[in-house]
C-alpha cells in the first residue's frame, strides 16, 4: 500500500529526474566533428563589406568620403581578374553608400554591370542596375546597400549556373580584401587604433586562403590569384602576431594596409600581361565606363 | 480521485519517458555538409517573413540563405564571422507546422552562448525560431539548428537567414 511518505518520495525522485532531463535540453558544447563538419557558405559565412563597415561605424567615426577610390574596371579578358574586380567594385559600392555619394554609387553600379557583361553573367542584372540607379537618385541608402549585395550575389549565382563556381571564391576574397584595405585605413587614422577588433579576423583570412588553395591548378597559376593567396596568409599571420598594445599593433596594421591596397590596385590595373593566359578568354573584354544600364525614369 | 495504487506505475512510466526523451536529445550525428541542397522556397519565404520584423528596428537582412534538411535528433551547424559592435538575429523556418525549432549560437571553440530566443510553432504558418546576439568579440562563431519537438519523425526542409545592424 502506498503511503503518503512513499508518494512524497516518488514525487521528489520524479522532480529530480525532470531537472536532469530539462538540463539535457540546454545546448551542450559542440563536438570536434561537429565543428569540422559545420557548413561554410560563401554568401553567409564570409561577412559582406556592409557588415564590416556597420561594425566600423559603431567603433569609430570614419570619414568615408576620403576612402572613395573612383575605380573603374580594367580592360581585360581574363575571367579570373574580372571575378576579382566584381568583388572590389562591390566593396567600393558599400564605401560610397557609407559616404552618401549617390553619383559614385551609380558609376560603380555601371562598372559592375559592364564587368558582368564581360563575364557573360549579366542577363539577370539589368533590373538590378536600374534599381541601383533609382535608389541612388532617391538617396535610399539602406536599399542601395541591399541592392549592392543582391547584385554581387546575382553575379555569383550566375557564375555557379555557368559552372564557374571557382570564380565565386575569387569575388568573395577580393571583396573582403578591399574591405580590409578600407578598414585598416580607418583604424590607422586614430591614435588608439579604434575599430581594430573588427578587423582582427585571422581565421577568416586563413579560411579564404585555404579556399583559394582548393582552386584548379590552372587558376592557381594566375599571378593575381597566387598573390591574393599569399597576401591573405600574410594578413592572417600579421593579425595573429601583432600583440595587444597600439604600439605593437600599428606596424602590423600598416603592413596589412599597404599589402591589401597594393593588391587592390593591381586587380584594377588594365594589364592583362600580369596574369597567365590560363583564364578562359571572353568575347567581350570590358571597356572602362561602358554600360547599357538604362537611366532611371524621371 | 486517482487511485493511489496506480501512482507507482504512473511514476515509473513518467521516469522512463523522460529519460528516453533525454537520451534522444543527446544523440549526436554529423551535420549536413551539402550547401548545394535545393532551395526550399517556402522555408525561405517564412524565414524572410520572420526576419522582416527586425528590419523595422534597423536590421538589414543578408541577401543569402542557408537551406538544409533537418532530422529529429540531429543538429545542423553553419560557420559565421561576427563583429563586435553589431547586433545579429539568426532566423530559421520550416513550412512544417507544429515543430519546435531552436537556434543556438556557439563561440569559436564550440561553447553555447546566451542569446535572445524566439520561437513559434505554427501560429502564423510553418515553424520558426530565432536567436539574437550582440557579440562581445569579433571572430568565428557557429550557428546550430535543431528540432526540440515535432509531431512526427519526417525530415524538415529549413532555411536560415541572417539580419544585422
Amino acid at each position: 500500500m502506498l503511503t503518503g511518505r512513499h508518494f512524497a518520495m516518488l514525487v521528489f525522485v520524479a522532480l529530480c529526474c525532470h531537472e536532469v532531463c530539462a538540463e539535457s535540453s540546454v545546448p551542450i558544447p559542440m563536438t570536434e566533428s561537429q565543428k569540422l563538419g559545420a557548413v561554410f557558405l560563401d554568401n553567409l559565412s564570409i561577412p559582406s563589406p556592409g557588415e564590416v563597415f556597420a561594425a566600423m561605424n559603431s567603433k569609430s567615426h570614419p570619414n568615408w568620403v576620403t576612402l572613395i577610390s573612383s575605380a573603374t574596371a580594367p580592360v581585360t579578358s581574363d575571367r579570373m581578374q574580372l571575378a576579382l574586380v566584381v568583388g572590389v567594385l562591390a566593396a567600393n559600392g558599400y564605401i560610397e553608400v557609407e559616404a552618401r555619394d549617390g553619383q559614385q554609387v551609380k558609376n560603380t553600379g555601371r562598372e559592375m554591370i559592364s564587368v558582368a557583361k564581360a563575364l557573360s553573367v549579366s542577363e539577370h542584372l539589368m533590373g538590378r542596375g536600374n534599381s541601383l540607379m533609382e535608389f541612388a537618385e532617391n538617396e535610399a541608402w539602406d536599399s542601395l546597400a541591399d541592392e549592392l549585395e543582391a547584385t554581387e550575389n546575382e553575379v555569383k549565382n550566375t557564375m555557379v549556373e555557368r559552372n564557374d563556381r571557382d570564380l565565386v571564391t575569387l569575388t568573395s576574397a577580393a571583396a573582403w580584401l578591399r574591405g580590409l584595405d578600407a578598414a585598416t585605413a580607418i583604424v590607422l587614422e586614430t591614435p588608439n587604433l579604434d575599430g581594430i577588433s573588427v578587423i582582427t579576423q585571422p581565421e577568416l583570412a586563413r579560411n579564404l586562403a585555404a579556399q583559394l588553395n582548393t582552386l584548379p591548378a590552372r587558376m592557381k597559376k594566375s599571378v593575381l590569384v597566387s598573390k591574393l593567396k599569399l597576401t591573405l596568409e600574410e594578413v592572417a599571420l600579421l593579425l595573429e602576431t601583432m600583440g595587444s598594445t597600439p604600439e605593437t599593433q600599428r606596424p602590423n596594421i600598416q603592413r596589412i594596409h599597404v599589402a591589401s591596397a597594393a593588391l587592390v590596385k593591381e586587380i584594377l590595373a588594365s594589364t592583362g600581361a600580369k596574369t597567365t593566359p590560363a583564364g578562359r578568354a571572353t568575347p567581350n573584354p570590358v571597356r572602362t565606363g561602358a554600360s547599357n544600364i538604362a537611366s532611371p525614369k524621371p | 480521485m486517482m487511485n493511489l495504487r496506480l501512482l507507482p506505475y504512473l511514476s515509473v512510466f513518467l521516469l522512463t519517458s523522460m529519460v528516453a526523451s533525454g537520451i534522444d536529445q543527446n544523440r549526436e550525428t554529423l551535420p549536413p555538409t551539402n550547401p548545394s541542397h535545393p532551395v526550399p522556397t517556402e522555408a525561405r519565404r517564412l524565414a524572410l517573413e520572420s526576419a522582416g520584423a527586425f528590419t523595422n528596428e534597423g536590421f538589414r537582412i543578408r541577401d543569402a540563405e542557408w537551406a538544409f534538411t533537418l532530422n529529429k535528433g540531429t543538429k545542423a551547424f553553419l560557420q559565421v564571422t561576427l563583429f563586435a559592435g553589431n547586433h545579429y538575429w539568426f532566423v530559421t523556418a520550416s513550412p512544417n507546422p507544429g515543430a519546435k525549432l531552436r537556434v543556438t549560437l556557439y563561440d569559436r571553440i564550440g561553447n553555447p552562448l546566451k542569446t535572445q530566443q524566439w520561437q513559434e510553432m505554427g501560429e502564423h504558418g510553418g515553424s520558426r525560431a530565432a536567436a539574437g546576439i550582440a557579440p562581445e568579440r569579433s571572430g568565428r562563431y557557429f550557428v546550430g539548428v535543431e528540432i526540440l519537438d515535432a509531431p512526427n519523425d519526417l525530415p524538415l526542409d529549413c532555411s536560415l537567414v541572417i539580419a544585422y545592424k
